[in-house]
This record gives structure tokens, sequence and C-alpha cells, in this order.
């Protein structure tokens, strides 16, 4: 295990072990207690991605031994010029990794928010090519059997939500997002990756609902409902500009991982070169002090070596990290 | 009886519905699409038959659906009627699915969030200029939110079936307020996507599953626009593998009197993409239960 100079390896353990997720049955980490996240080289996706993510079940001490785990990549839709989706390749090693580590159940599941015809949309970024027997792995979480789950106390305005039992019944959520731009929430992450969560069936394409009673307090409110959601950010080649979706590829042969998804996400965002004190749904989530980047333990690299400033919309300019060696 | 007519029998659950998949519990969407498809078959006119037979239960479960408000909800225990309400409209009137009127009435009621009064207001008092896109009234798939162009095209539907009796003024203003929407929803390309033609300034491109359906939709459209739509159906056509996608585009292209080439698919299917390759086999032979 590789772990950077300011963590000790006895901190290491007490963080992994402190936010060791089991989805939908935990509540919000304790202030000052984040779990340690990992950032890790991979230039391309030619790597062993499947011994990174072994590396990464290890390292954060993923138990999952005879536990139902669910792959929540990144499907939007599919351009053959940008990036705009999960890399197939490391849904796949993720996949394999967690079935050797001796999970009883792997699937993989989605819901666009655009594309009604989800293994369509599968089949055209490349899902079925690369993970064998990708149709009996996947579920389209748009049209799962669905429970009413209340919100308390929420950001948004909403109240409750349905939400599909493949989810809700599971004991890993594993969110594995590309690290793109947001055109509306500056950055879309592990967090703004649930979203996909949320059923069409129900709430239609897109899931509008969520736009109405605000992008950033829903996403805040997601995060509620799954606080322990481990994540893994495929940052190989990240999207910057207009995203998430019309922006440009932007290699950064990178993997962050983490127990802590506010911690993920902050940690990808300051590689992007963006504040994520100024990040609205980590800010409702987390609160502006748990932000610090010294709250934050990393393992693997360190920040500053992995970061490049991606480009963004004017309009969300004022999100651009000041200082980014320091990392505020 | 067709294979895609066996399948969807043998997926019919017992409480009458079916489900997305080919197991799964009852919700409103598949059920009507296969009530619909089982319907176009000429098989289902002979009395007693299996698919008749399976027919009548399935209107059961969808006519003890119908909420207070006239409206469907999605599935049974979801508190809330959506667009799926138009769908259950969209069944033959003979087939008595519950209450037509109310249920027109539910969709009368419902609007885009963006095109409202009170939002239009206030986007005024902001200073902000209306996206033109913006100024139509049409549908959401669920109620507060904003309208999209597949539950436009499929009210648009249902509204104009059920017109063709009844003749109602305020329901041919709002089928106006739809066509418009639909036109002004397009994008560069000329087809239709999920109703975002632009973000931040950037154009979107189509889908070929709203494309068929935009165009089913706009079946009596005399616009000029149509014909670069048909040529974007075309070309959806011979680049898509989805029996859900090429099955709207089937049913759009034979509505503007085109003759679709058949295309070979994936073999995976959802209850929906089965049901609208049934009734798009249907319209093949001249049966096109959206527009007739």
């Amino acid at each position: 295990m590789s772990v950077s100079s300011n963590l000790t390896r006895r901190q290491w353990v007490a963080g992994a072990a402190g936010t060791t997720i089991l989805a939908g049955c935990g509540t919000a980490p304790t202030p000052g207690k984040l779990a340690p996240v990992s950032i890790l080289k991979a230039p391309s996706y030619s790597e062993d991605l499947y011994a990174l993510m072994q590396r990464i079940i290890v390292e954060h001490r993923l138990d999952v031994r005879g536990k139902r785990v669910v792959l929540k990549p990144n499907l939007v839709e599919f351009d053959q010029n940008t990036v705009i989706n999960t890399h197939p390749k490391m849904v796949h090693a993720a996949l394999e990794a967690f079935r050797a580590a001796g999970a009883a159940d792997v699937r993989v599941a989605e819901g666009p928010g655009h594309r009604r015809v989800t293994l369509d949309l599968a089949d055209a970024a490349g899902y079925f090519s690369t993970v064998p027997k990708f149709e009996s792995t996947f579920t389209d979480l748009n049209l799962d059997e669905v429970t009413k789950v209340n919100l308390v106390r929420p950001h948004s305005k909403l109240s409750s939500l349905y939400l599909p039992n493949t989810v809700l019944g599971c004991d890993l959520l594993v969110s594995m997002p590309k690290m793109k731009t947001h055109h509306w929430a500056g950055a879309t992450l592990s967090m703004k990756n649930l979203f996909g969560l949320v059923p069409g069936g129900v709430y239609g394409w897109p899931k509008n609902v969520l736009h109405w009673a605000g992008i950033p307090e829903s996403i805040a409110d997601l995060h509620t409902l799954f606080p322990r959601t481990f994540s893994i950010v495929d940052g190989i080649v990240g999207m910057e500009g207009n995203g998430p979706i019309q922006g440009t590829p932007r290699p950064m042969g990178v993997v962050v991982a983490g127990a802590d998804p506010v911690a993920v996400d902050a940690t990808c965002c300051r590689i992007m070169h963006i504040d994520p004190r100024r990040v609205s749904y980590l800010t409702l989530a987390a609160g502006e002090e748990q932000l610090r980047e010294d709250l934050i333990p990393q393992a693997g690299e360190r920040i500053v070596s992995v970061s490049a400033a991606f480009a963004l919309l004017p309009s969300l300019e004022s999100l651009r990290l000041v200082n980014p060696a320091s990392g505020s | 009886m067709s294979s895609f007519s066996e399948e969807l029998l043998d997926r019919q659950n017992p409480d009458g519905g079916w489900g997305y998949g080919r197991v799964g519990s009852s919700w409103t969407e598949p059920t009507c699409y296969a009530l619909l498809a089982l319907t176009s078959g000429e098989v289902y006119s002979s009395e007693g038959s299996r698919s008749a037979a399976a027919a009548r239960k399935g209107l059961q479960w969808l006519t003890a659906g119908q909420r207070s408000d006239g409206g469907w909800a999605p599935r049974p225990g979801v508190d809330e009627s959506t667009w799926v309400t138009a769908l259950a409209l969209l069944l033959p009137p003979e087939l008595s699915a519950g209450d037509r009127q109310r249920a027109a009435q539910w969709l009368l009621s419902q609007s885009g969030r963006e095109s409202g009064f009170i939002y239009r207001l206030r986007l005024r008092l902001l200073g902000v200029r209306l996206d033109p896109t913006q100024q139509y009234d049409g549908w959401p798939w669920y109620p507060g939110t904003a309208a999209w162009v597949a539950p436009t095209a499929l009210t648009f539907l249902a509204l104009q079936k059920l017109n063709r009796f009844t003749g109602d003024s305020q329901i041919e203003k709002r089928l106006a307020e739809g066509k418009a929407f639909l036109l002004a929803q397009r994008c560069r390309d000329g087809g239709w996507n999920h109703g975002s033609t632009q973000a931040l300034g950037y154009d979107s491109d189509s889908y070929p599953e709203t494309t068929g359906a935009a165009l089913l939709a706009l079946h009596d459209s005399k616009a000029p626009e149509m014909g670069q739509a048909i040529e974007v159906a075309e070309r959806h056509l011979r680049e898509s593998h989805s029996l859900e996608a090429t099955s709207w585009l089937t049913l759009g292209l034979l509505a503007h009197g085109r003759t679709p080439s058949e295309v070979a698919v994936m073999p995976h299917q959802g209850t929906v993409a089965i049901s609208l390759a049934a009734i798009a086999g249907a319209a093949r032979q001249g049966r096109n239960l959206f527009v007739s």
C-alpha cells in the first residue's frame, strides 16, 4: 500500500474501518472523521485495471464476502467523439474484482437520464462487447421495482422519493462516475452520479423532478439516503468544458476511490482545479469546514502530482481553485 | 398469432397486468402497450381466443388502477398520476379502460411547468428572455415539472384520438399547442431527442426512439420541416439495433406514407419493446392503433 507522507498506517486503518459501507443503513460521517481517499495512477484503459480494483478493495478493507454489491456506472448518452460514460473496462474490472473478493452477487445497475432504451445505449458504449454476459448482469434502474423512501429534513423541496429495490436491498453500493465538469453543478462525480438511481419509470426521462427540487439540494438529499456509498471515479480520461455530455476529453490518468463520497468528490474537484468549497452540493452535504484538504486523508499519489486545470465554462470560472498547490 | 403476441401472453402476470421484463410486478406502461399490441392483432377479434381472454384480464387490472383524479399512476403504490394516463386513453374506446372523460380532463389539467403563466411572468420580471421552445404548452412526465417530447407526443396522440369522437374545442386548442411544441423542439439534425435541443448554446442531436414517436404524433402535419425529419428517421432506422427504437421509427415513418425497411435488432427485449414491435407489425398491415 502506498500512503502519502501526511498519513500514518494507523490513521489509514482507523479511517477505513470506520466507514466501510453497507448502503442505506448508516448515518452521515461524523465531522472530522473522514475516510481516506486513494489516488491511483492509471495512464490508460489498457492498464491492469483488475489489479487496481483489487488494490482498492484491499486498501479500503471492503469485506464483501457473501454480500450483494451493486456497481453504478455513469451511463448517459453515447457520442463517439467524446467520453461521456464510465469506461466499460473500469466496470468489468470492478465486477471481477468484487466477485473474486467473495461477493455473493455483483450487479451493474444504471438508470440513464435521457435515453429510455438503456441496453441500446450500453451496447453503443461498449458494455456488451467488454463485459461478458452483460445483459444478465445488468439491472435497468429506470424500470426496477420501487419503494417509497421518506426524506427526513431534506435539503431540497422533495419530501420523499421512489427508489429502486435493487439498490435499496444491496449491501454495498459502488458509485463509479466519470470525472467530468457539469454545466450546472460544477462537477459531476460520485454524488451526482446517484441521480441515476432515481427511476425514470416513475419520474420520466429526464428525472426533471430533481431539477425543479434543486440540483445541488437533490444531490445532497441522495447522499443523505446513501451516505456510505463506496466511490471509484474513472479519471483515466475525464471530460472538461461543457460537461457532462458535450465537453472535451481530458486525459488525467487517475482513479480516485474511497468510502466517503464527500471526501472523494472534494479530492476529485481539487484534481480538476475546482474549489470544492464553492461546489454547492458538497457544502450542503458536509459543510465548508469539512471540505478542508487537511481533513481528508489521502493515499497513493499526491493531488498536486496528478492535478490539472479542467477547462470550465465562463459561468463556472468562479469555482476555480485559487491556489491549486495548497488546495485552497 | 405473432411470436411477439405469444411472448406477451406468456409474460402476463396472474393479476392481469404486465411488468417491464419477463418477470416483475405489473406497471401501467407495459400493461397499456401489451393491451394495445394484443388488440392490434387479428387474433383478438376471434371471441374466446387466448389473447382476448388475456386482454379482458389486463383491462380489469388497468381499470381498477384509475385514480380518483382521473389519471393513472405508473404502478400501484405510487401516489401520483402521471403521463401514463395518456397510454390508457390510447386504448380503443370499445375496451372501456376506465373513465375516458375523467382521464382526458386530468391530461388537460397538465402542462409543462416552464410554460405556466407564473413561471413566464417570473422570467420576464427577472429580465430573462423566453426560450422559443418554452412558448407552447407541452406535457410533462410527472406533474409539476417541465414538458418533454415523449409525453407530449403520446398525450397528443391520445387526445387527438379521443377528439375524433368528441370535437372538444379545449382539446383542439391543446392539440395545436402540442403540435407547435413538438415542432419547436426539433434538434439541429431535424429529429427529436428527449427535449433538450440546446445545452448552453451547444446543439444536441436527436435520438431514434423520440424521433419516431414525434414523427408519429405529427402524422398529419404538412409543415415543411417534416421532410428533414423523415430523412433523419430513415437514417436512424438504418443505424439502430433496438427493437423499441426501430418500432417507433417504423410507426412514425408508416404514418407519413413511407415503407420502412425491416432491420436486424438485438435479441434482448422488454415488454414495452415487444409490444411496440407487435403494434408496428400491425401498422405494416395497415392498422396503426395510434392514429386510427
